[in-house]
């Protein structure tokens, strides 16, 4: 980092997160409240707290930074609520009902529920364009393009107000030119329109998919255009170096203009800085293979990071609608803070996915929330201090937490209400476990062999627990938990994804030659855009996977493969890495069997510098930290031991503190349990580890 | 509760059963060769306890809902003592209380400490079961022999060695082997990733502990079931539904299921008429299925479902030989759609005369095609179903419409069926059409679910193109009085186009289609829920604009009258006259 500051600026539902790293090492904290209407009012708010706390104006503080990074919550707001802009599908005759057929089926977990609604449409039937064309799987023209098919769907979009429109035709992957041709008409009948290729946006194989995808992104493009223009243009008015950077749900940053072509790329983008975070939190202890845990009010996320590299999400259904493109895979569960205890019609004890949310909120809130949640359950368990929550800033009210577990929990299934909150905690504990399962297990990665981050208000109060229960030996929590996405904004690099569809069997030196050249010319396009981005050449690199599968099978398996020439040679290094991968998912591999490919892709990165890490200062009197000694329960039968509460501000590098006990920061409570003890690392992370 | 179990624990058991479950469909689904599998989501995965009683079933296919509990039973009785650590047993035979014999199922005995402590179960539809007919639907057989390979419960693994020699006899008789032999694979990947976590389990918590909350999650859905059949009044309802001649030429034949229910209990009669030589009889295995389906379209429960929730319903199929409970050699292929469907609208229809407003609609019955031939591109031979052809209209239940392209009921949603580009790439063909049918949907307050259209050409080679089903003449049954006028449109049909001339064909047939040629599979909409006059106007016309429902429909089934098929003003005065006096729109 060559200037004063770097800043990082993350909407989130409730909250919008500002952090600023300077260049000595120093990372702050902030937070507003959201202000959805209108984003630049939040910013300007936070802007104002930072001036105040570092005396200077906010001009000082944007001018002072390389870079101003916004993570944002515009997109997903409208997919949210169905409030993009009305939007056109032009696309392959007979073809036109895939994105309502959404290939037959109806999400598991609703099969013979009477109320469950089909997806809302995000384009209706009345403006899905059917147009005579055809591209075979062959990639032959079967009927060629009828453009005034185009012409009359461009007249009746101009007639119905359309403002988006998505262009997809079956096989366009093999053969662009249709695609293209009907793209020159529409922006010559319809010049202001926003428009989205599928072919450009998605480049794989899979129609509904590609659909889906180009359709999801027109529909939400406009919006996020116009509010990357009012972004771009606040900051640019401070004095700001450099354009705002946008972070995206894969993972990386784009400029404003990469933000609204691509807009289906910003719609999770809040949960996927976590890797990010979670990597550079790990660092200093040699470990890439990372899993984050992330537990605010409502919601629990999930990610892993295997040697530095995250899992991504192709081909999702996100909030009921199919989404290609790459997605850092974030694991979300009705797992928060705000989570309801509850008894199912079957009688047994749940845990979520209702919340109680910010208002009532939890019962110990006392602001009339009767329902028992997992804070109430924490306060009951001596976890969560009554009086010292946000720094002291809120006290709880610890009768109302008891009155609604006795209530809603205790009595019921006759238990005392200290084990039907222990019950609460280790149900909701088990839900979490099953959540990073899906996220571990499913894709083959035993978690034994990871490093667990928490991060959020209230992931460390469960996280020993958590970590009991899957094996893991190894547990860091940053103090800047409860701000972790937002810091992983701003260490994150600019990145984006390059894709190529490739269907061929992985044998003869004409398909080596032709994965060859689609690597180099995705590529070739990754660079220039990078280097139009400000990047020199040796702050680029590159990244390729394929997607592959045994000939027959339907589901691809992607690995992530060296940036060397396919040839007889090395091709077996392809192969081999497509066995071990299928082996470690699914228990066999079939290394006798032909392979194909069926898409490549290759992740560019334009590096930028990172801040400097943070050090702390020596302690050497832990002692001194301790507060106060007050019941503590770690047991199923709901009995309690006395345990230390310590003042994490208080601590210093090198200090050890044994279970259990409990540390308080300002934005996150740490519980250690028995058997488990933490040290506090000049890093600023504690290292919880479980004792000899 | 029989034994007192913690009830947190309790929970945390069932979590880890359903993670399993759900993780064997995960490993099944993802290295699957054939279509029907991967895509298609046409099998099912369950876990057993040593009794066998079935401790957990996904949200899999409503097919597989019932049979595999008296199959498992069965399989289990078959080997008696001789069940041994690293056993794996294959098995098809509907005489054994298999489904159909293309849905081949692997069962895993899982030990612990040398004792039998659960089965894991995997049970799929293969691309093909051997037999004169490519994907085994075969429309003339006579028997069961004439139909594929009967498999009855045979060891594939024998205290952990693999028995070569039985699998090559199985692969030897099936076409396709490279994708059988993956489809298989997988299959046992599925099995074992089962016992993996199982293990797991039971050292967590130990074998008494773990059975005690079996024990106790079959108990509370028992008493869950019960109390839904408490709050029916007692009685005796009767729900009658046809079975119609697929040409065949037996002509129409007539299901009765009569519901008894007594207090928390539930008796369910059916009287099917004799065996039939066509394949759509169903062994006993398979009713259960059906039966199970018009229970579950009544009670509507969420998942989990284990074995408890049938203890207080008792079942009488009828005497052997007929057609819900037939007997060697009857032959069977179609079972799961045809009379499937149809026995389980009988059951649903039975429990709509006991709580009206509990109660959806029928959705569409199957009928679809299977596809064989070469394929040139890479010297091959191919053969598949088509799920993608029996995707039929949901039905509207009291509170919504049916949901669009959901179907067909022996699968409620279930299914997927694959990627148009997937299916071109993976077969030589081209899918001229896949999308919704205009008035196909059964007309009702709540409209029916739109049905499909999937039309399709062979790339450069005569593809065989067999087709089986029903649904052709008798639209899907509506609920609450709903009924349409428009029949034709709500029904399948199969047409075929050649050189200019459109065929339209309402039996099974086995055709060849020429490149050049195209074939039509079109499915049945959804039944519709309460009277279609009362349907709202704006509603009636939203659909018109979007091409779901013509004019004629407008004005046949709502009694909507639009004046003007652009602007679709509607014409106030005739619409409340037609639909005040119904009779008149006649």
């Amino acid at each position: 980092m060559r200037t004063k500051y770097r800043l990082g600026v993350d909407a989130g539902g409730t909250f919008t997160d500002f952090v600023l790293a300077d260049n000595t090492g120093n990372v702050r904290l902030y937070k507003a409240l959201s202000t959805p209407d209108d984003p630049t009012k939040a910013i300007k708010n936070g802007l104002d707290l930072i001036a105040e706390d570092l005396l200077a104006s906010p001009r000082d503080i944007v001018s002072g930074c390389d870079l101003c990074i916004n993570g944002t919550t515009v997109g997903l707001n409208a997919l949210i609520q169905h409030k993009g802009v009305k939007t056109g599908l032009i696309c392959t005759s007979g073809h036109e009902d895939s994105i309502e057929i959404r290939l037959g089926h109806k999400e598991d977990g609703y099969r013979y529920d009477a109320e469950y609604p089909p997806a809302v449409m995000l384009v209706p039937r009345y403006l899905r364009a059917a147009i005579r064309e055809r591209i075979l799987s062959t990639g032959k023209t079967q009927t060629p393009l009828h453009e005034e098919d185009v012409r009359a769907a461009c007249d009746l979009f101009i007639k119905e107000g359309v403002q988006a429109v998505a262009i997809s035709f079956v096989w366009s992957v093999l053969n662009p030119d249709h695609e293209r041709r009907a793209a020159e008409i529409v922006r010559e009948m319809m010049p202001d329109v926003f428009l989205t290729v599928g072919g450009e946006l998605y480049p794989q194989v899979r129609e509904y998919t590609r659909t889906s995808t180009a359709i999801t992104n027109a529909y939400l493009g406009p919006i996020l255009k116009k509010y990357v223009k009012s972004i771009d243009h606040y900051f640019a008015e401070l004095g700001a170096k450099y354009p705002v950077r946008y972070f995206q749900s894969n993972g990386g940053l784009a400029i404003g203009q990469a933000m609204s072509d691509r807009s289906v790329y910003a719609i999770n983008s809040g949960p996927a800085s976590a890797p990010q975070a979670g990597l550079y939190v790990a660092n200093p202890f040699d470990k890439k293979d990372v899993i984050t845990v992330d537990m605010g009010g409502t919601s629990f996320d999930i990610t892993l990071t295997k040697d530095g590299v995250t899992n991504l999400n192709k081909n999702i259904d996100f909030l009921r609608y199919r989404i290609g493109v790459p997605m850092i895979q974030v694991e979300t569960l009705g797992a928060g803070g705000g989570s309801i205890g509850w008894i199912d019609e079957m009688g047994l004890l749940q845990v979520g996915p209702q919340s109680a949310g910010a208002d009532p909120g939890p019962a110990c809130y006392g602001q009339g929330g009767a329902e028992p949640t997992v804070t109430d359950a924490n306060v009951i368990l001596g976890y969560v201090n009554p009086t010292a929550l946000l720094g002291g800033r809120m006290s709880l009210d610890k009768q109302k937490a008891y009155d609604a577990v006795k209530a809603r929990i205790a009595d019921p299934l006759d238990l005392s209400v200290e084990r039907a909150a222990y019950g609460m905690f280790t149900i909701v504990n088990n839900n979490m476990v099953n959540g990073i399962r899906r996220v571990s297990v499913e894709r083959g990665y035993d978690p034994r062999d990871f490093v667990l981050v928490a991060a959020g208000g209230a992931g460390a109060a469960h996280i020993t627990a958590l970590a009991t229960e899957m094996g893991v030996d190894t547990v860091l929590v940053p103090k800047l938990a409860s701000g972790l996405c937002a810091f992983g904004q701003i260490i994150s690099d600019v990145k984006y994804n390059y894709m190529a569809s490739a269907p061929l069997r992985l044998e003869g030196v004409a398909a080596y030659d032709r994965l060859n050249s689609l690597y180099k010319e995705i590529e070739g396009q990754g660079v220039q855009h990078l280097e139009a981005d400000g990047f020199e050449r040796d702050r680029i690199d590159i990244t390729r996977s394929v997607d592959m599968r045994y000939v027959g099978q339907v589901h691809e398996c992607t690995v992530e493969i060296g940036n060397f020439e396919i040839s007889e040679d090395t091709v077996d290094k392809v192969k081999n890495a497509f066995h071990g991968r299928h082996e470690q998912l699914y228990t066999y591999s079939e290394p006798h069997n032909a392979v194909e490919v069926v898409n490549i892709e290759s992740t560019l990165y334009g590096r930028v510098d990172k801040p400097q890490p943070p050090r702390l200062g020596g302690g050497g009197n832990a002692e001194a930290a301790i507060m106060l000694r007050r019941p503590m329960i770690f047991s199923a039968d709901g009995s309690a031991i006395e345990g230390p509460v310590y003042n994490g501000g208080m601590l210093g590098a090198g200090d050890e503190i044994p279970g259990p006990a409990v540390i308080e920061e300002e934005t996150t409570t740490i519980v250690i349990e028995p058997g488990w003890h933490a040290k506090l690392h000049e890093s600023g992370s504690y290292v919880l580890r479980r004792d000899a | 509760m029989s034994r007192k179990v913690d009830p947190i624990t309790l929970s945390v058991v069932r979590g880890v059963l359903e993670t399993t479950q759900r993780e064997m469909t995960v490993a099944l689904e993802k290295t699957a060769r054939s279509s029907v599998f991967n895509l298609a989501h046409d099998y099912s995965n369950a876990i057993f306890n040593h009794t066998p009683e079935m401790i957990m079933q996904g949200q899999d296919i409503p097919i597989h809902l019932g049979s595999l509990i008296p199959a498992m039973k069965c399989v289990a009785g078959y080997f008696g003592d001789d069940i041994h650590p690293g056993d794996v047993i294959l098995h098809n035979d509907p005489a054994y209380m298999g489904s159909h014999m293309i849905d081949t199922c692997m069962y895993k005995p899982v030990y612990y400490n040398d004792e039998l402590v659960f089965w894991t179960v995997c049970k799929g539809h293969l691309t093909d079961i051997g037999g004169p007919v490519p994907a085994g639907y075969n429309p003339d057989a006579k028997e069961l022999y004439a139909e594929g390979l009967r498999i009855p419960p045979v060891k594939i693994f024998d205290k952990g060695v693999k028995r070569y020699d039985v699998m090559n006899l199985i692969l030897t008789n099936l076409r396709a082997r490279r994708d059988q032999e993956g489809d298989f694979n997988a299959q046992l990947g599925a099995v074992q990733v089962g016992e993996r976590n199982l293990i797991a389990l039971l050292d967590k918590y130990g074998i008494d502990v773990v059975r005690a909350c079996i024990d106790e999650l079959m108990a509370m859905a028992d008493r869950q079931m019960r109390s839904l059949m408490r709050s029916v009044p007692d009685g005796v309802y009767v729900g009658k539904a046809i079975v119609e001649d697929a040409g065949h030429g037996l002509g129409d034949m007539e299901i009765t299921g009569t519901v008894t229910i007594k207090d928390d209990t539930c008796h369910i009669d059916i009287v099917s008429p004799p065996q039939v030589p066509y394949f759509i009889n169903s062994y006993e295995g398979n009713s259960y299925s059906g039966v199970y389906l018009g229970v579950m379209m009544f009670a509507q429960l969420p998942p989990p479902y284990n074995e408890g929730l049938y203890r207080c319903v008792s079942v009488d199929m009828g005497p052997k030989g007929t057609l819900c409970n037939a007997k060697e050699p009857a032959p069977h292929m179609n079972c799961t759609t045809t009379p499937m469907e149809t026995l389980a609208d009988a059951v649903r229809l039975a429990f709509e005369q006991a709580a009206p407003e509990h109660v959806s609609a029928s959705w569409g019955h199957a009928n679809g095609c299977n596809i064989a031939g070469w394929d040139t591109r890479h010297d091959e031979e191919y053969v598949t179903m088509v799920l993608a052809s029996i995707i039929s209209g949901a039905g509207a239940t009291p509170l919504q419409d049916g949901w669009h392209a959901c179907g067909p009921e022996c699968c409620f949603g279930a299914l997927t069926s694959g990627d148009v580009e997937l299916l071109e790439y993976s077969y030589p063909i081209i899918i001229h059409r896949y999308g919704l049918m205009t008035d196909s949907g059964g007309a009702g307050k709540f409209r029916g679910g739109s049905g499909t259209c999937w039309e399709v050409e062979p790339l450069d080679k005569p593809m065989t193109f067999i087709t089986f089903g029903e649904g052709r003449r008798i639209p899907a049954m509506g609920a609450a009085g709903a009924t349409s006028k428009l029949v034709e449109s709500k029904v399948g049909r199969i047409e075929i186009s050649r050189g200019g001339e459109v065929e339209i064909v309402k039996k099974n047939i086995i055709e060849t289609i020429e490149p050049g040629e195209r074939a039509a599979n079109m499915n049945p909409g959804g039944g519709g829920y309460g009277e279609a006059f009362e349907r709202p106007v704006d509603k009636v016309v939203w659909d018109v604009k979007n091409g779901l429902v013509s004019l004629e429909g407008a004005r046949g089934d709502y009694g909507v009258v639009i004046l003007d098929p652009e602007s679709l003003e509607v014409d106030t005065a005739a619409t409340s006259a037609l639909r005040t006096q119904p009779a008149a729109a006649e």
